[in-house]
């Protein structure tokens, strides 16, 4: 099957997502939230059994959050980027931890460092930063320098 | 004089009436085993697991969000120190994703001289990893021994791009330099000290009886379980799986290379040494054929001003298989100076922090650092 009927296949199945093919052997698929768990599982079952990593990028800017599978298929030998957007404020996307058991360390990882709720995850505690109190430090309005200036006050000393 | 607050006998007596029957165990950087700032807490009976939480964190240093707040080839002297035994792969993705997102080419000679670095970080890694498992069982001459055989391909990186560990040689569209006069001679010279010490190691380590036995049986994974938990690399290939995005996904020369895939099968941690043993062996013989077809011309294309250099907004998502498995990066750029985002996908997270939960309870304490050494699990590219 050629790159673009794979695209033609995957755009019918799933309904309301818009399809694009790019690079040669990757397809980016942009699916609306409500849709993440049903389009993701729909993948899995058309043979893209492998994932890659789930991973977040924050666009200030329009005030949302982006979340991005990377799916590959071993016996297509096609990568697909499954994107959706949540807004910034209180952000949730349900889990999918049950498709592929690495998900669920994932979706902890988004959760700690960009503040997403996975509902239906069971392990959301915090993992790779002890005692956080602060914004969730990949967000786009977390200020390393001053973070770091609150903290440990040594910018200060330096410019004295 | 001790100056515990309990006496001898006081001691004796709690000895005998403890009626606690699990522990835990921080099973971390202090445990001689573990491989990194990382640590596992065990939740023990005797010296057997019944429960683990991993607990990374140690090992932080926020690579993601500096990469946000550098230049986009400053960020290439940062993220080899990803993975510290295979650092190149890092340098390649990222490359790669960056040469996705503008469209650039690289010409022949730099995408043979990558496929170079990248063997011989291959190898280098290999070394440490089959060093590792026989250390793990406190066979530590065979570490000594391959530091030693490590040390020679260090001796070329450093004369190639001044560097040993963190060779910072890949550049969007190519390589630093080209090979010094005389570099290709002496990689030949030291892949034949390489293999002519190979039947050393198999006596030492592979065709141990101690080391046979003891590898047997620990952390079985089938093959079904090694694609749904997300194994990549030698890990899936010893599961029976035959996956290697050098053939499935491929990037600099190999397309143009025959790349030998062994296949073991089995899935337990005897399996995956046997696994990494063939694939060093199939590496030797991949680095003459790269070297027998190096083809002449520019060895890079030209990138303008480093400083002012910047990427078209877009995104995309580039593999590389290290001596793990894979080494993705997702790079975003909103057409600035900097990386909007990138996003590391290292190959130990699936086995480090996931199927952790599955292997180790009802596994001994002494056998969980040779878990690790056969999974590869290298904590610097999942807490990075």
């Amino acid at each position: 099957m050629s790159i673009a009927e794979l695209a033609d296949r995957v755009a019918r199945e799933n309904p309301g997502c818009r399809v694009s093919e790019r690079y040669g052997n990757q397809l980016e698929l942009k699916s609306p939230v409500r849709q993440w768990v049903t389009t993701l599982s729909q993948l899995k079952t058309a043979g893209f059994e492998h994932l890659s990593n789930l991973a977040c990028v924050d666009w200030i800017d329009q005030d949302e959050l982006e979340l991005l599978a990377n799916l590959w298929s071993h016996a297509r030998r096609v990568h697909v980027t499954v994107k959706t957007r949540v807004p910034r404020e209180a952000p949730a996307v349900p889990t999918v931890h049950a498709l592929w058991p690495q998900a669920g360390v994932y979706e902890r990882e988004i959760h700690e460092f960009f503040g997403v709720d996975f509902p239906g995850n069971p392990e959301l505690e915090p993992m790779f930063l002890h005692n956080w109190k602060d914004l969730p430090p990949l967000r786009k309005d977390f200020d390393t320098r001053e973070y770091s200036r609150r903290a440990y006050g040594f910018l200060e000393e330096e410019q004295e | 004089m001790s100056d515990s607050a309990y006496s001898f006998v006081e001691l004796q007596e709690i000895c005998r009436t403890d009626r606690y029957v699990q522990y835990e165990l921080f099973f971390g950087p202090n445990f001689p085993g573990m491989h990194g700032n990382f640590g596992y807490i065990l939740d023990v009976a005797g010296s057997t697991i019944v429960g683990v939480r991993p607990n990374p964190g140690l090992l932080h240093r926020g690579f993601e969000k500096l990469m946000e707040q550098k230049s986009w080839i400053q960020n290439i002297s940062l993220i080899p120190r990803i993975c510290v035994p295979d650092p190149d792969p890092n340098e390649a993705a990222y490359c790669q994703a960056i040469e996705k997102i503008m469209g650039l080419e690289v010409p022949p000679r730099g995408r043979y001289l990558r496929t170079i670095v990248l063997e011989m970080s291959r190898l280098s890694s290999y070394l440490m990893g089959m060093g590792a498992l026989g250390a793990m069982m406190g066979l530590y001459t065979g570490m000594y021994r391959m530091i030693n055989d490590r040390d020679l391909l260090m001796d070329l990186f450093e004369w190639l791009t001044g560097a040993r560990i963190y060779h910072i040689y890949m550049l969007p569209g190519g390589v630093r330099r080209d090979l010094p006069e005389g570099w290709s001679q002496r990689l030949s010279e030291v892949l034949d000290t390489l293999e002519g010490n190979l039947p050393e190691w198999d006596r030492l380590v592979f065709e141990n009886p101690v080391v046979v036995k003891r590898l047997t049986g620990i952390g079985p994974v089938t093959d079904a379980e090694a694609v749904s938990y997300g194994l990549t690399g030698p890990n899936l290939r010893a599961a029976g799986v035959r996956a290697d995005i050098r053939i499935d996904d491929p990037y600099a020369a190999y397309p143009e290379l025959e790349v030998e895939i062994p296949i073991t099968g089995g899935g337990d941690a005897l399996a995956r040494a046997v696994q990494i043993r063939l694939e060093y062996e199939a590496t030797i013989r991949l680095l003459r054929r790269v070297l027998r077809a190096i083809p002449g011309g520019a060895f890079r294309t030209p990138i303008g001003n480093p400083l002012k250099f910047t990427v078209p907004a877009g995104d995309a998502y580039a593999r590389v298989e290290s001596s793990k498995g894979e080494f993705g990066y997702h790079v975003v750029s909103d057409g600035g100076l900097k990386p909007y985002r990138v996003s590391v996908r290292g190959p130990s997270l699936p086995a480090g922090l996931a199927l952790c939960h599955k292997h180790l309870p009802g596994m001994l304490i002494d056998d969980v650092a040779i878990w690790m050494a056969s999974l590869a699990v290298c904590p610097p590219d999942f807490d990075r």
